[in-house]
């Protein structure tokens, strides 16, 4: 079948605005968009530029609108998007190229909520214990692969780059409901400020957009609650 | 340099987040119709001469009151809706079926109402 790309182009060093390209290709329809984007890389216009990594869900580097909501290319079938499919770069970070955006302001906000392990513990010999209930409190949350699909899905940060958006509470929720982690409380005090959680208007924009199905909005919800009653429950 | 990060009201609109962010958006649109509504009728009782009445006119006006139903009816169940979510997390799983209900909810209700309205303004 034939399939047409309308990619949204920009090269900074050449290009005041951006514009849009068409391209049209031979394709079937089991082929991935980032399989499309690479045959017009290789083989039609050499300089399109935009991220992959894994081509399998798992690294998050292909984050991109595919015919108007956050997707990854490499997750998302040519059958399920049909034969004219438009390409943009997610929204609410500075477009450096193509369909390439800064994502420093996105890691800025994810590192804001510490999302690392802390205890004043001493180091054990073998692991932290930890019994599977307690281990499954946590469990959605830590499929997050970090593409930003949900976090430049959402109305509240496409507002603010300083809401730390759903990515970053996703990641807080992970180590706040963690029974090993002890710094629940410096989280939710960090969640609890003007750029925090409070921003977020249960639109579920976070929860459509990721590729690995989180219940983001969920995860807000009960940081959320830990905020207000003071207890992770 | 790279183009800068703002997201523009098209763009905005553009995005599809079907149906969650439709409510999204008439639910903003609901809180400005109120507001509207609620200034005019402040604005009415504070200007004198002709203004004041002509104002009243337009609020008073049957189309204007089905569109300021709508705002407020929609707004109020999706309100409510979404406390229900927040108050309660766990239930934030079932978030399509609670939509689905909300709709089930506003559809008959409005629909109720626009009759009520316009069989009242065409003198029924
Ligand atoms: S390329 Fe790694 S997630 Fe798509």
């Amino acid at each position: 079948m034939e399939v047409t790309l309308k990619i949204f182009r920009y090269n900074p060093e050449t290009d005041k605005k951006p514009s849009y390209k068409s391209y049209k290709l031979d394709a079937n329809e089991m082929d991935r968009v980032l399989d499309l984007l690479e045959k017009v890389k290789g083989y039609q216009d050499g300089t399109l530029s935009f991220r992959r990594s894994c081509a399998h869900g798992i690294c998050g580097s292909d984050a991109m609108r595919i015919n108007g909501m956050n997707r990854l290319a490499c997750k998302t079938l040519i059958r399920d998007v049909g034969t004219r499919v438009t390409v943009e770069p997610i929204l609410g970070l500075p477009v450096l190229k193509d369909l390439i955006v800064d994502m420093e302001p996105f890691f800025d906000n994810f590192r804001s909520v510490k999302p690392w392990f802390i205890t004043a513990d001493p180091e054990p010999e073998k692991e932290r214990y930890q019994s599977p209930e307690a281990r499954a409190r946590f469990d959605d949350t830590t499929k997050c692969i970090l593409c930003a699909c949900c976090t430049t899905s959402c109305p509240s940060f496409w507002g603010s780059e300083k809401y730390v958006g759903p990515a970053a509470i996703v990641a807080a929720h992970r180590f706040i409901f963690d029974d090993r982690d002890q710094a629940a409380a410096e989280r939710l005090q960090i969640l609890n400020e003007a750029t925090g959680v409070h921003r977020c208007h249960t639109i579920f924009n976070c929860t459509m957009a990721c590729p690995r199905e989180i219940q983001i909005t969920k995860a807000i919800g009960e940081v959320k609650m830990a905020i207000s009653t003071g207890i992770l429950d | 340099m790279g183009l800068k990060r703002d997201v523009s009201l098209k763009d905005f609109l553009r995005y599809k987040g079907k149906g969650p962010m439709l409510t999204f958006i008439l639910h903003r649109i609901g809180g400005l119709g109120m507001v509207t509504f609620v200034g005019l009728h402040v604005l009415a009782s504070f200007v004198g001469g002709r203004v004041g009445p002509a104002i009243n006119l337009i609020y008073e006006n049957w189309i204007f009151q089905i569109v300021v139903f709508f705002c407020v009816l929609f707004h109020v169940i999706n309100g409510l809706r979404i406390v229900i979510l927040d108050l309660w997390p766990k239930l934030i799983e079932h978030q399509r079926e609670a939509i689905w209900l909300e709709w089930m909810i506003f559809l008959p209700v409005y629909g109720m109402a626009v009759y009520v309205i316009v069989n009242t303004a065409l003198g029924g």
